[in-house]
């Protein structure tokens, strides 16, 4: 369904963090990424797996999609606990070998079986935060149809397995992330997570200027989907993210000049030095597409915080 | 440079009589008549058509002929297409290497009833996909008439956009990835390095120019273009400047009387210089001494044109 | 990197702190030097040894058997085989390897290689040639052997081995290879510079993924040394970062804020790996001066 591929932002959260868990329908994120992994200790994650399945619901109450990330060592476990209606994707960490990804699928596909959910329903969105899982990555992303979303490439983990300090003044990660960017496309994924190189020195995850240049910096390039770890980038991400009301504008302009230039048999035509041929009109076509999608999204989140406004009124 | 001088190539629709008369009298290295990328349906009869008479008549002239033929039409376009005069054909988008085999068994039968040597034909794969990209390698060996590999207009194809910097994003990587698999496989790397606002190929003369040079230094042989302003840019770029000869005049000398029987290694002022340092330098001065004798050998074929 | 056919360079070599040092037979030797630096390399082998740095050879490889030959002694650390470009050379030179240890005494297996790729092929085929052997043990690019291979004349504005860098740093630690390596331009260009400028540049290398840098004159190796080691500043605040997290642990959370960064369990992860790293590199400094202080005293 369309709205399930508009995620312009997201928060990955502790999923046994009651405070953020009961408040996140507030934020106005498109996804929630609920966390078992790295903001969970050790000690915690038996008892945060129990939560899961209540937290599914809860944390969609705003019209957010929900996703989990469980463990990369705890497949078995995890799966166990999140595999529940209501959830869109299991995000995997840390991914290595095609054989990992063949065993999410093997779970997954039981589970669902198990439990009523639709067969395939359950995305697995494989990340990238090794060398080995760059230069495996063609076999990762093409081990499953679950896959929807690849990518990587950057991050904590990844700088650790390079042995590198993060948050330099230049781009570390050129070739990971260009490696997998091109096995992405190869395979006819989408680019979610290629995002122009925007220095980051302080390392800060709060930042809301940052965000909202990245993000839209990210849409001029192509790219759709955000998110972070912190609220303070949710609205940023979602501004940047949606076209303005004058790009649609500009789009739709293109469209009917081609439209013109169809009706005249010409390929091509310059105005005002832009080129107006059928690479420009597919942008436009997909800006205007892409604009309908986020007001959809836009609408069903607002009326899903009404009812829940409704259902608990404070 | 390796085999041939073919800095410029200008491409341009064979329908169109105007622009093929225009590409002539321009300084073209090549010329790539396209059959489509920019025909519109009604036009790709005639413009096949007009192709043996327009090959024969360049071929005549100072530049290599090209065409550039639609692999979803293969068979139309190479029969319209191989004729004396011809040096090869561009292949945009493969996917996969059995398509390159294809066009090769074609071009074969084509070059027996047609009076060509066997195997002289070229084939330049024009990457302008992932899928394509993905797969370089396999559709280069596919092949041996496979000379050359460019990315074409994959910024448009596969949609990629400037970026704030003002490159277009994944572009760099794209080059240079296919210069190391090009040169692995003993093709000629094509290309330059286009930067925003370029637009598939297109861009002003001075643009152009900077697109050239930049991509000469990371390793690209030529370049595709759209306009005939462009080629003159396009000859200069991928030409050794001046300043670039006396600099590696300047380092040869210092190192050949540098260098003591001891050790071949050595500083020049503060910078260490090795052989191999050199003989990039020996490399740059045959590279523009290639040049040089191009432009010459075509300047005097237009003046005998021009009898 | 030390010329074999220089005297005073290999006299001189032990002195300088380096960790490793490589006697060059290769680019850094005339072609008509090339026998006399062979038959020398056997003395100068525990020479260049006494200041606590691993020996390598760097061989030629057109002459891969009687250079190979000339280097396997007793306190050899490897060989560095330059100009790679398949797995089967590298097999090649691991059964030479194998033969000469048997014959001499030398543990069996112990002889590292160290591949040098310069060329698109080489580049091109890393996987399968640093996996060849499980002697391989680093992994670098000879960047102006690889411009002459790709027909290019390198300027120092436009980097034209990005890629090239990158495919080494990702497939060598995806195989639990050392990359070795510099950035550009000095990777390129190497020049003797202001120790700040070294130190800066050596840091952007270490940043990209590398673990140590060839270094082609003595004076790199200072600035190289320290910036492929963990600063103190960094050793004083991964400590403050490993406290604090454990404290949150304590708590009951595994995502502390510390001076507005997010500390969780990949920051706590690296945090160790960096200060694992600094305890490494100690010991390794220390012996190097125990080894100094001894042949300092000893007579030349």
């Amino acid at each position: 369904m369309a709205k399930h591929h508009v995620r312009r932002s997201g928060l990955t959260m502790p999923v046994n963090n009651p405070r953020f868990l009961n408040a996140v329908w507030t934020r106005g994120c498109d996804f929630v990424n609920l966390d078992l992994e790295d903001s969970v200790p050790e000690s915690q994650k038996p008892h945060a797996r129990t939560l899961v399945k209540l937290a599914i619901p809860t944390a969609a109450k705003g019209g957010a999609e929900v996703f989990v990330r469980i463990n990369h060592d705890y497949v078995e476990a995890d799966l166990e606990a999140v595999i529940w209606p209501g959830l869109s994707r299991v995000n995997y960490p840390k991914a290595e070998t095609a054989e990992e990804i063949r065993q999410l699928d093997v779970i997954i596909t039981r589970l669902e079986r198990e439990r009523g959910i639709r067969p395939g329903t359950v995305e697995i969105g494989a990340n990238i935060e090794t060398a080995r899982g760059v230069a495996n990555g063609y076999e990762i992303a093409s081990a499953s149809p679950r896959i929807k979303d690849f990518g990587g490439g950057t991050g904590y983990d990844m700088s650790r397995d390079l042995g590198v300090e993060m948050f330099v003044n230049f781009d570390q990660f050129v070739y990971g992330k260009g490696e997998l960017e091109l096995q992405t496309r190869a395979l006819g994924l989408p680019v979610h997570r290629a995002a122009p190189f925007i220095a980051n020195t302080t390392g800060s995850v709060s930042d809301a200027d940052r965000a909202f240049l990245a993000a839209q910096a990210s849409r001029k390039c192509g790219f759709r989907e955000g998110g972070g770890l912190h609220p303070n980038v949710i609205e940023p991400q979602n501004r940047g993210f949606t076209p303005t009301e004058d790009e649609v504008i500009d789009a739709k302009w293109v469209f009917e000049r081609y439209r013109g230039l169809q009706r005249s048999g010409q390929l091509f035509e310059e105005v005002d030095g832009r080129v107006i041929d059928i690479y420009e009109v597919r942008r436009a076509e997909e800006l205007i597409e892409w604009a309908e999608l986020c007001a959809e999204r836009n609408a069903d989140k607002a009326e899903a915080v009404a009812r829940t406004k409704v259902a608990e009124p404070r | 440079m390796r085999g041939a001088v073919r800095r410029s190539w200008l491409m341009v629709p064979a329908d169109d009589a105007a622009q093929v008369e225009q590409a002539t009298v321009t300084a073209a290295d090549v010329i790539v008549l396209d059959l489509m990328e920019f025909v519109p349906e009604g036009a790709k009869s005639v413009a096949r058509e007009r192709l043996p008479e327009t090959i024969s008549t360049l071929a005549q002239r100072d530049a290599e002929v090209f065409v550039q033929v639609d692999k979803e039409l293969l068979y139309a376009d190479l029969s319209a297409a191989v004729w004396p005069g011809l040096s090869g054909i561009l292949i945009p988008r493969p996917d996969a290497p059995q398509e390159i085999t294809e066009a090769d068994r074609l071009l074969t039968q084509l070059e027996n009833t047609r009076g060509f040597r066997p195997g002289t034909l070229q084939i330049i794969a024009v990457l302008d996909t992932a899928k394509g990209n993905y797969q370089s390698m396999d559709i280069i060996r596919a092949s041996r008439r496979a000379w050359g590999v460019t990315l074409g207009r994959a910024d448009l194809v596969m949609d990629l956009r400037p970026e704030p910097s003002g490159e277009i994003h994944l572009m760099p990587y794209l080059m240079q990835r296919l210069i190391v698999l090009a040169n692995a496989a003993g093709v000629m790397p094509l290309g330059a390095w286009w930067r925003a606002p370029a637009r598939g190929l297109l861009a002003s003369p001075d643009d152009t120019y900077k697109a050239a040079m930049r991509g000469r230094r990371i390793g690209f042989k030529g370049a595709l273009c759209l306009r005939p302003d462009q080629v003159e840019p396009l000859n200069r770029g991928f030409n050794p400047s001046s300043t670039e000869r006396e600099a590696a005049r300047a380092l040869i000398a210092a190192y050949e009387s540098g260098t003591d029987h001891e050790t071949a290694v050595i500083r020049l002022q503060d910078r260490i210089a090795d052989l191999a340092t050199v003989t990039q330098f020996r490399q740059l001065l045959a590279d523009a001494n290639a040049c040089e004798q191009h432009d010459s050998a075509k300047a005097q074929a237009r003046q005998r044109a021009a009898r | 990197m030390v010329p074999m056919t220089v005297q005073r360079f290999v006299n001189d070599a032990w002195r300088h702190g380096a960790d490793a040092i490589t006697l060059d037979l290769e680019d850094g030797v005339p072609q008509r030097q090339k026998n006399a630096a062979r038959t020398g390399t056997k003395e100068a082998i525990p020479q260049v040894s006494c200041g606590g740095a691993e020996v390598f050879v760097r061989v030629n490889k057109p002459y891969l058997y009687a250079d190979i030959d000339a280097a396997v002694w007793p306190d050899l650390t490897g060989i560095m085989l330059p100009k790679v470009e398949s797995a089967t050379e590298v097999s090649e030179a691991s059964s030479l390897l194998d033969g000469l240890e048997r014959q001499r005494g030398i543990e069996i297996g112990s002889l590292q290689l160290i591949v040098l790729l310069e060329s698109a092929l080489g580049v091109w085929n890393i996987r399968d040639i640093i996996t060849a052997s499980p002697r391989v043990t680093q992994v670098g690019l000879g960047e102006s052997d690889l411009c002459q291979n790709l027909g290019i004349t390198a300027t120092e504005e436009d980097d034209p081995l990005v890629y090239a860098r990158g495919r080494v740093v990702i497939e060598g630690i995806a195989a639990d290879i050392q990359p070795i390596g510099m950035v550009f331009p000095v990777s390129l260009t190497p020049r003797l510079q202001p120790q700040n400028e070294l130190l800066q540049l050596a840091t952007m290398a270490r940043n990209l993924g590398f673990k140590g840098a060839i270094c082609p004159h003595p004076s790199w190796i200072g600035p190289v040394n320290a910036a492929f080691s963990p600063t103190p500043e960094q050793v004083t605040y991964y400590t403050r970062v490993r406290e604090v997290f454990a404290e949150g642990v304590a708590r009951g959370t595994a995502a502390v804020p510390l001076d507005g960064k997010m500390i969780d369990v990949p920051v706590d992860e690296w945090a160790k790996a960096v200060l694992h790293l600094a305890v490494l590199c100690k010991t390794r400094d220390e012996a190097k001066q125990r080894a100094l202080q001894q042949a300092g005293s000893a007579p030349a």
